[in-house]
């Protein structure tokens, strides 16, 4: 009894991670060498999902996409957080506010703030395009041009996230002893110097937390331009994750969907190992 | 030439409560002045302000005769130490103390010369290549010396530069850094909450209490003619023994009478007769050293008073080089510093003889010494 008791105290956990992380990923797995569309029984295909995979133009198109989107989205997104954390970290007033006001929709659900974005980016009747006829500027077809509408998304999802990378930054910033800036001040360093040279090395850490952070929820990537454009114009704003998505649940090619999802997870796991050689190596 | 001149310098929080009241002091040329002070009393404030990370509400401050009130830290020449030696940790011993010259567009070479030059001073040529995170904190405490020596200010300014070290460290940090103003020649502020750091350092020290200046001078000066009962308490280890009393005139004698009447002191004859005449009939207390309370009288040309009442010490300290035996008296905690080879013990009586010439009586109400 004495052996089982503390097996018995982890078994809810145990329970927990076999039924919903080591079975999913297990069967996904095995999937990625069969053919199924749930209806049918499964078949055994070899590794002919994967040579699929490779001549896949639309997933790479996809792939395509989703890093032109964490181009735009992640460096806009750090340097925004930072910006907005340095500015709330000092004693401004109503800085509770603006803080609340910055996080508010991280709360919100995706969904509600993507179409609220839909209304302002609307091509005829959009607040930001009647802003711009009205400082006689022409019209953007923000989510409808193919070179843009990616872009569009990057931006909005920046706007959405944000707030939560603030509050990470802020944490950094005010880890930082005061007394550094007080010694630069003696030294004679501007405020851009204490920055770069004190600021940014010591809240290193925090901010590759907030790249891989961003980065991988960036690579998530899905609500948005599932809703707001179908994938489309030309599918430009086709996402990995909806292209995985739809692999699945619109044309049921589940053994494929999942030889994309693997071999998807493949690759974020690579960028963050590269971002971590880089970004981490001043700490 | 460096000569700090600070003139009825003042500070107040706004809306808040005035923290420095009116103080001046001026600092010579060379010279180490201690500022020390219980907690609060404003020594880190009136650092800060001379460091210019603080506003001087009133009054002027002079650096070698030009008011640099609104001048920006920098522009002020003059180097300060940290409490927490505020280090930064992403950068090595040489990246820390080259920073300051490198901000400055100093070229390379020179600024090698100089680090390496502090480097040798300090002994810290083989920590240049490591990160503070590596170091000890007497290691710490050099590089953050370091740090100001070679930017080569006018004045040095320490912020309790040693509370973070051990005891044995602080001893030995505090040796050197004499040794560090002899050889630098020059004028240095230092903070500190412990006098004997203010002892042992100071050419001079001004003692603090609640924004004003208690006592402005010596480190001697301040041991055996404390200006009030604040400085004699605050200065010297054991602290000194207090006793309050009134002074009462009977004819032509003058005596002291301690308040539970247990002590009773003849003043005829002494050094304080003249002074405490005036104090006839008035509350004054009565300050001695512990090493003017004997278990012998050593030196047989003095008088000495001693108490009809045995002493029982309720416990004796013995250092080797001096022995220490606390007693209460009415109430009053004191201790005697004897001999090292005393025999002393507790719960025995024995004799004590207090050097009344040495001793100091203070205005019970304005707790000025009576001079």
């Amino acid at each position: 009894m004495k052996k089982l008791l503390p097996y018995l105290l982890v078994s809810p956990y145990l329970l927990h991670v076999a039924v919903f992380v080591a079975f999913p990923v297990v069967f996904s797995v095995v999937l990625t060498f069969h053919s199924w569309n749930i209806i049918s029984p499964m078949q055994y295909v070899g590794l002919a999902n994967y040579e699929r995979l490779f001549n896949d133009r639309l997933f790479w198109q996809a792939i395509w996409n989703t890093l032109r989107f964490l181009m735009v989205h992640i460096p806009l997104q750090i340097l925004l957080a930072l910006m907005l954390a340095e500015l709330l970290n000092r004693t401004v007033r109503g800085a509770s506010f603006f803080r609340a006001a910055f996080f508010l929709p991280v709360i919100v659900s995706g969904v509600v703030v993507t179409i609220l974005w839909q209304q302002l980016l609307s091509f005829n009747s959009g607040i930001i395009n009647r802003m711009l006829t009205a400082i006689s500027l022409p019209r953007v077809a923000w989510l409808d041009d193919p070179a843009v509408a990616m872009y569009s998304i990057a931006v909005m999802a920046t706007w959405k996230n944000v707030g939560l990378y603030v509050i990470l930054f802020l944490v950094g910033l005010q880890s930082v002893p005061e007394q550094y800036y007080e010694a630069a001040d003696m030294e004679g360093a501007t405020s851009w110097q204490k920055f770069r040279f004190i600021t940014l090395p010591i809240i290193n850490p925090t901010i590759f937390t907030v790249v891989v952070l961003s980065t991988i929820s960036g690579f998530s990537l899905f609500i948005e331009p599932y809703i707001m454009t179908e994938g489309g114009p030309m599918n430009t704003t086709l996402s990995a994750v909806m292209y995985i998505y739809k692999q699945a649940f619109q044309y049921y090619h589940m053994g494929y969907s999942a030889t994309l999802g693997f071999c998807f997870a493949l690759i974020i796991l690579f960028v963050v190992v590269i971002q971590k050689r880089y970004v981490e190596q001043e700490v | 030439m460096a000569e700090v001149l600070l003139k009825h310098i003042s500070k107040a929080y706004a809306g808040g409560p005035t923290v420095i009241r009116d103080i001046s002091i001026d600092v010579k040329d060379r010279e180490f002045v201690v500022l020390v002070g219980p907690s609060g009393c404003g020594k880190s404030t009136l650092l800060r302000m001379i460091a210019g990370l603080e506003d001087i509400t009133n009054g002027d401050l002079l650096l070698d005769g030009q008011r640099i009130n609104d001048r920006a830290p920098k522009d002020r020449d003059i180097a300060m130490v940290f409490q927490n030696y505020a280090l930064y940790p992403h950068m090595t011993v040489y990246e820390n103390m080259a920073f300051g010259l490198k901000l400055r567009n100093m070229p390379k070479d020179e600024i090698r010369q100089r680090v390496t030059r502090a480097a040798q001073i300090l002994e810290i040529e083989s920590l240049l290549d490591r990160k503070p995170k590596d170091m000890s904190g007497g290691q710490r405490q050099r590089v953050a010396i370091g740090r100001a020596i070679v930017r080569n200010p006018k004045v040095f300014l320490f912020d309790e530069p040693l509370s973070n070290l051990d005891a044995k460290l602080r001893g030995q940090t505090r040796i050197e850094l004499q040794k560090l103003h002899r050889d630098l020649q020059a004028t240095m502020i230092y903070v500190t909450h412990d006098q004997v750091e203010a002892m042992t350092l100071g050419d001079r020290i001004v003692v603090l209490r609640n924004g004003d200046v208690m006592q402005h001078d010596t480190p001697l000066a301040l041991y055996n003619q404390p200006a009030n009962r604040f400085v004699a308490g605050f200065i010297g280890s054991p602290p000194m023994n207090f006793l309050p009393g009134r002074i009462v005139a009977d004819g032509t004698a003058l005596r002291f009478e301690s308040a539970g009447g247990a002590v009773s002191i003849r003043l005829n004859g002494s050094v304080h007769q003249q002074a405490l005449a005036a104090y006839a009939g008035r509350a004054v207390e009565l300050g001695i050293r512990a090493e003017h309370l004997t278990d012998q009288p050593m030196n047989r040309q003095r008088s000495y008073f001693s108490p009809e009442q045995l002493i029982v010490f309720d416990a004796v300290e013995r250092m080797g080089s001096e022995t220490l035996a606390y007693f209460i008296l009415e109430g009053q905690r004191f201790v005697a510093r004897l001999s090292g080879d005393s025999t002393v013990d507790t719960s025995v009586g024995v004799s004590t003889f207090w050097d009344i010439d040495k001793a100091h009586f203070f205005d019970a109400d304005t707790e000025q010494t009576i001079r």
